[in-house]
This record gives C-alpha cells, structure tokens and sequence, in this order.
C-alpha cells in the first residue's frame, strides 16, 4: 500500500517534469535566404508585461503589418528584469524572425549594473516610434508659482520638498535628479509603484512635487487641482493643455529627459534583411491613423529611422552616463546592489 | 433624482443593439477568461485592443468594462471544482469551496458564489452611482503611511484564517513576506535575492504559487489516495442548488462581502484579492461555527466570492473619477479609454455623460446577464466531478500548466509550480496550511512599499504615522483587536487552570 502511494507519486512527478522538459523550444536556425525575407510570421518581443506602454505600442504595430511587412507580427511579452529578460532572448537569437520592443532602459540598466548583453552594441535599431516627456507639476494648493519660487524655498529648507516618481532609475526620478542637481538645490525623492500611485501620492498631498509623463497629470492640469512647473523637453509640448508651460531650458536650467519606444533587431542579421525590415516598419508607423492612435494614448509621435535612431542611443547614452554619474542616481544603485 | 434620471438614460444608452450585443460578449470573454486559470483580465482585454478600434467608443468601453468584471464570476468555478484557482481573487475560495464541491455540494458552492457575485456586484454599482466623486476624494487621504498600518494589521489579523496553530499560521505567513522580497524590487530598481538568475527578476506571480500550493498539490494529494474509489454521489436537480439553511447562512456574509469589497476597492494594490481575504477573516471571526471553516463553510465561499467582485465596481472610482488606474486591470481599461480618445478624470462626468452613464449602465446589465449565464453552466460544471479521478486528475495537471506556462511565457514558471506543488503536498502532509503564506505575499510588498515611503514622508520618523488620524486610527484598532485576543486567552487559560485545580 505505501509503496504503490510512493510509486504514483514518483510517477507523476516524472510526468510533470517530462511535460516541463518537452516545452523547450527549437530556437536559433540558420539565417534567412534574404531574398524571401520574410516567408513566416515575425516575433515581436515585448520586454515588459501585458497592457504596459511598450506593449501597447507594439500592439499598434500588430495592426498593418501584413500589409506592410508581407508577414503578420506576432507579440510575445518577456517581462522580467527591467527589460532585460526579453533583450537577451532579442540580443541572443539569430533566426532573423525575433525583433523587439526598446525603450530608454536599453541604455539605462547596462549604466546600473553588469547586464548579459551590451545592447547598444549587440542590437541595431530600427526604427523610433513615440516619445514621452517628463512633466513637473505640484498640487495647485501649494505656494509656489512658479519653477524659480520653488527653487526658492527648496534652497531656505533643504530637503524638506518631497518629490515622487514612478521608480528608482526611472526617467521621473533622473529628470528631478537632474533639476536638484543643476539648481543645486536638496529635494527628497520617494520612489513609487508606477505613475498611477505617485499621482494619487500628489493629489492627496502626501507628496508636494511629483515627476511623470503629460498623459497621467493632464485631466488634474485641465481642470486645476495640478499646476505644472515646467517640462524636460527641448521644446514646449504640442498638446494645448500644457502648451503655456515653459520648459526648463526657457527657464535656464539644463535639464532635458524623456523616454521613447523603438525597435531593433539583433546586430548580426544581414543588411538586406534589416533594410527590408526598417522599410516596413517605416510605412507602418508613418500610417496617420497609427500616429493618430499613438497620440490618443498620450505619447507624442516621433519617427526616427535606423541612423537617426542609432545616432539618438549614442549621444543619449553619453549625457545619461554622465547625468547618473553626477547626481548619484548610479552610486545609490549600486551601494544597493552590493 | 437627477442621478435616476441620468441613470435612465444611460440605459437607453446601454440598451441600443450594438451595446447590448458587446456586454453580452464582454461578459462572455469574461466569465472564460474567468473559468480558465492562467489567463487574465489584463491579457484578454489586451489581445482584444486592437480588434476595438473599429468599434463605436462606447460598445468598445462597455466589451471591456465585462470582460473584467465578468471575470471575477467565473474565477470561483475551477477553485471549488478542481482546487486550482481561475484568477488570484478567488483563491481564498479554495479554502471551503473545494471541501464543499468534495462533500457533493459543488452545485450550492458555485450557486452561492453566482448569487453572491450578483448582489455585490450590485450593491458595489450602487456605491458607484452615486458616491463616485466624493469617494475617490476620500481615497486620497490614505497615503504610504495608511497603507503600512493597513496592511500591518491585515497581516495580524488575517494570518490565522484556518488551521488551529497560530505558530504555525505565523510562520507560514513570514515565509510569504520573505518569497515576497525576491525579485526586482518595485521601487529601488533592485534585484533582491536572486542569486544571479536572470529570471528570479520577476519574483514570484501570485497565480504561479496558488497554481502551485492549491493545484498541483492536491494532485499530488489525490494520487495518495489513489486505492480509494472515487465515490462520485450521483447529483439531483434539486441538489445542485443551495439547502434553505445553506441560503441563510450565505445573505449575511454576501452583504458584509459586498460592503467590504467595495471599501478595500477604493484603495490602490490588487483589490480584489485583498479584500476576498479580509471577508474571508471577517466572516471567521463572525460566524458562530468557525471550526467549520476550511472544511467546506458556506460562509467561507459567499463572503469572499461576493467581496471581490464590489471590489471590481470600487475600482472603477479612482479610474473614473480621477483617471487614475490603481491596479493592473484597470490600467488596461484606461488604455482601453485613452485608445478611443477618451481620458477619464474629474471632468469625464460632465463631458461625456451619455458615456459615463451608459458604462455604468450597461454594468447593471452585465451583472443580471451574468447571473443568466452562471446559473445553468453550473450543472454543466458539476458533470466535471463525475470524472474518475484518474483521467480528471491528469487532466487538471495539463490545465494547470498550461494556464502557469501562458502567464509569462517562461519555462522556469512551470518549474516553480511543480516545486510549489511539491511543497503544498509535503505541508499539508504535516498540518501546515498554505493560506497564510498567500496572505504573506499578497501584503508583504504593501507593507514594504508603505513603511519605505511613509519613513520618506515623515523625515524617517516611525513615530510621526501616529500623528496622522487615519493611520492613528487604524493601527488602534488593529491593537485593540490583539488586546482582546489576548484578554480572552489568558481569562481561557484561566478557566482551564481552575477546572484542573477543582479535578
């Protein structure tokens, strides 16, 4: 009796583990013929979860692909690691039907901490969607009118003005790094789940002054319980809502960051390939009801081809190294790292 | 009655065919999305996104307001049948549903859990109409530091929700707060404990332990019982619906549910899940048989099944009202909004009324077609427990992994439930229960989140959270509530001390 028990179990743990070992796949074939290119679907990887913002955008994609890029995508989300999971499977295949999502992580967690791949230099973009800026509102309860009243006060009580952000590392935190940093001033930062959160944080008044994308403060902006400082762009935002706001550099202090979402694809597939992709990818995204859908999740639209991409991750890559570098962003990661 | 007159029209919004028709298939997806483990609000709603962009905005929004919560209905059904829960909200259900579904009661179990669903879904609705501007105000106020003291005296009070060793309970619940830690840490961008391993990055999906612990370890279960045969009482009409005694035990909690899901739905975290714990504590600790829970108590099914889905009518305030998304389902939705060119916030209500209204609307609606749909599946349902266990068992296996493997699309996940079933099977084996550890990892990262934050706000002060009235006010309840335990313990030790004195 107690041996048949143990035997079933011990039988059924052998199939479970056969089931979980017959699910690895059969990756990594040679490269295409290019002049086929492309003869089956093409994997999309998201590097991030269902429903986030890189995946929507992808899913925008998804859309005319067909009639584009002659083979229908299909999206695949690696989420895990801020990214990385998902970059190391894109950095890693060569079967020439794996590209994925990127993002302003792609040169920002290789600046954190030893990653598998460089993906700066183990990818090639191929192209840059959209683009999201970073905004600086407080709740309009506050006294401080404007960027310089704040500055201010932040300089006669030092680190007593709390500012909130969607996450360490994120651009929300090195953008208000950046501005404590460039008007040499102390404000305490307080890392928060996502945007959604540290906007509750602000509109509660738990926190005075908070760091995030236009899209999650506009309908607060619109109707007065957010006032918005000043923007991290190099020109003030389209959007008439926040057109009035002036952006930091009108103000005189140089701080410029904003996230963006692109496609790239592994470095060694052969050029005809990647040209036929850039080309595809070009079509879908100049498509105005794409644009159109792109600015109705409130990202401000910014196509970037492969040289122009490739250019933007090599100066962004330079001024980010240095901005985490100078304002301590990389020496409190990595204290915590250890 | 401007709000009834409102109201009305937003019905006749609702009920134009072309809207009717998509919470009828909103509904649908849900209750599937619902019943089959694995597969989540955020993902069907996300695939579903850009067959939308043809629709009409508002067919669009209502499809996607029923898939979620039409999947809260469904999300009980494999926990009582097969003890492997359809959605993280129902896994408290496993702790009486599946004991109940065991003793042939099944059919009542998912009626009372319809049923439930139903009226709280209803009574979350009615919060929803009329208080949704003053509430989500009021949600403001909890800040990191309400959210420490809550989630403190939720940990305290909750830990001890079956089982009879409060060691044990405790333990079981500081090892969830540990696996809880590993993982890239939400706010510092850290990964904690992983050894290195790229994929421990993720830390551990609510669903893959639960899959784990509840599922494959009653497979594992199952299998040591596998002489026994498998009696399988032949179910009558009249037995798959609730006794008249079933049906009074399960109103009080029903409503108690409704009320406290709706509550916890106001604040962000994931809601539903949260609250089904806080109902199932709470009717524990109400009843006047809680030795019968975890052994199939029917309060222990119609408190949490209805709290979760008021939970999800809750949710809707912030993201409505303030266009804030406070979980990840309804993150979703908002890209859902913001794709049809609409961005909910204060002003939703006065721009788009006929928009608005006719959502809400249509979610009254949703809720009866729900119950329409869910009452005759549930003889369907319960066909399934005819199966011999040793093809049924084999079966839920596949089921299990299937729905672990689709969560992230990674390999390592299955590893993890099968090592998690492994445990499951070995605890329960020597009288450990895997509730608390869920409870643990459900309010372990609430916890951290609110104690680094709070410390943040109050200038590293741990004794300003009791300057503030709400998180004074919570923290002494939760003190009074262990006063009291205390107080009865001793005056219990007490009484057992004179008894063996007068012996």
């Amino acid at each position: 009796m107690r041996r048949k028990t143990l035997l079933s179990v011990f039988t059924c743990l052998l199939v479970l583990s056969i089931i979980v070992g017959g699910c690895t796949s059969m990756e990594n074939k040679a490269i295409p013929a290019t002049s086929k290119y492309p003869d089956k679907p093409i994997t999309l990887i998201v590097p991030f979860g269902v429903g986030g913002g890189t995946d929507l955008v992808a899913r925008l994609l998804e859309k005319n692909a067909l009639k584009y890029l002659g083979q229908p995508l299909v999206i695949v989300n690696k989420p895990g690691g801020a990214g990385t999971i998902g970059w190391n499977e894109v950095a890693g295949s060569s079967d020439g039907y794996t590209l994925g999502m990127t993002g302003v992580e792609i040169i920002l967690q290789p600046l954190y901490g030893q990653t598998k791949y460089h993906y700066l230099t183990a990818l090639d973009p191929l192209a840059q969607i959209a683009e999201l800026s970073i905004v600086m509102v407080v709740q309009d309860t506050q006294p401080w009118k404007d960027l310089d009243e704040l500055i201010q006060y932040a300089k006669k009580k030092p680190g007593e003005i709390k500012f909130g952000h969607g996450g360490m590392g994120t651009t929300g935190h090195v953008t208000g790094e950046m501005l404590a940093k460039s008007a040499d001033i102390r404000l305490e930062q307080v890392p928060f789940q996502g945007s959604a959160e540290a906007t509750a944080s602000l509109l509660g008044g738990h926190i005075q002054v908070l760091f995030t994308n236009p899209a999650s403060v506009k309908e607060h902006v619109k109707n007065g319980t957010v006032r918005i400082l000043a923007v991290a762009s190099e020109h003030r935002l389209k959007d008439p809502v926040f057109a009035n706001a002036p952006t930091f550099k009108e103000q005189g202090l140089d701080v410029v960051c904003s996230s963006w979402h692109g496609i790239a694809a592994p470095k060694d597939l052969p050029v005809e390939v990647k040209n036929k992709l850039a080309k595809g990818f070009e079509a879908i995204i100049n498509d105005p009801e794409f644009q159109k859908n792109i600015e109705n999740l409130g990202f401000e639209f910014s196509y970037l081809g492969p040289k122009e991409s490739q250019e933007k991750w090599l100066t962004e890559n330079q001024k980010l190294s240095k901005t985490v570098q100078a304002t301590g962003i990389l020496d409190l990661i990595k204290t915590q790292k250890k | 009655m401007d709000i009834l007159n409102l109201l009305l029209q937003g019905v006749s919004v609702s009920i134009i065919p072309a809207n009717l028709l998509s919470c009828i298939i909103g509904v649908l997806i849900g209750t599937l999305v619902g019943v089959l483990p694995g597969i989540d609000t955020v993902s069907a709603i996300a695939l579903l996104l850009p067959f939308s962009y043809g629709m009409d905005s508002t067919a669009a929004l209502i499809m996607f307001a029923g898939i979620y919560y039409g999947s809260k209905y469904g999300g009980s059904t494999t926990s009582i049948l097969i003890n492997v829960p359809g959605e993280a909200a129902s896994v408290v259900t496993c702790l009486d549903g599946y004991p109940m579904g065991q003793k042939g009661r099944a059919g009542a179990a998912l009626a009372i859990s319809a049923i439930g669903s139903f009226i709280a879904g209803t009574i979350g609705l009615i919060g929803l109409t009329l208080l949704a501007p003053p509430l989500a105000q009021a949600a403001l106020a909890f800040g990191p530091p309400e959210y420490f003291s809550l989630a403190l005296v939720g940990l305290i009070l909750l830990s001890k929700l079956t089982g009879t060793s409060t060691l044990k309970s405790a333990l079981m619940a500081v090892i969830g707060i540990i696996l809880s830690t590993i993982g890239l840490d939400s706010l510092s961008g850290i990964s904690r404990f992983t050894f290195g391993i790229d994929e421990l990055d993720r830390g551990f999906d609510l669903s893959i332990i639960a899959m784990g612990l509840f599922g494959i370890g009653e497979i594992l279960t199952a299998m040591t019982h596998a002489d026994a045969k498998p009696d399988i009482p032949t179910v009558k009409f009249r037995d798959l619906y609730p006794t008249k005694e079933e049906w009074q035990r399960s109103i009080t909690p029903m409503f108690r549910g409704g009320i406290v899901g709706f509550l916890v739905g106001l604040l962000p975290g994931p809601a539903a899940t949260i609250s089904s714990f806080i109902s199932y504590g709470l009717e524990k600790r109400c009843s006047k048989h809680p030795e019968e829970f975890g052994h199939g108590a029917i309060e222990g099914v119609a408190g949490p099944e209805s709290a979760n889905n008021s939970a999800i009518s809750a949710t809707m305030i912030p993201l409505m009202s303030l266009g804030l998304p406070f979980c990840g389902a309804t993150a979703i939705l908002l890209s859902g909004f913001m794709i049809h060119g609409i961005t909910p916030g204060p002003s939703l209500i006065t721009e788009r009324p006929e928009l608005f209204w006719g959502l809400i609307a249509s979610m009254y609606i949703g809720n009866v077609l729900l119950l329409i749909i869910n009452l005759p599946l549930i003889g369907v349902f319960v066909q399934l427990l005819k199966t011999p266990l040793n093809i049924l068992m084999p079966l839920v296996a596949v089921v299990t992994l299937t729905g672990a493997y689709s969560i992230n699309n990674s390999i390592f996940d299955l590893i993890w439930v099968i090592f998690f079933g492994i445990l499951g099977f070995l605890l329960q084996r020597v009288g450990f229960e895997p509730s608390p550890l869920i409870i643990g990892l459900v309010l372990g990262p609430e916890l951290e989140r609110g104690l680094t934050q709070g410390l943040i706000i109050c200038n590293g002060d741990i004794w300003a959270f009791i300057t503030r009235p709400l998180a004074a006010t919570i923290l002494s309840l939760g003190a009074i509530v262990i006063l009291y335990n205390f107080v009865t313990w001793v005056t219990k030790l007490n009484n057992k001390r004179k008894e063996l004195n007068v012996n």
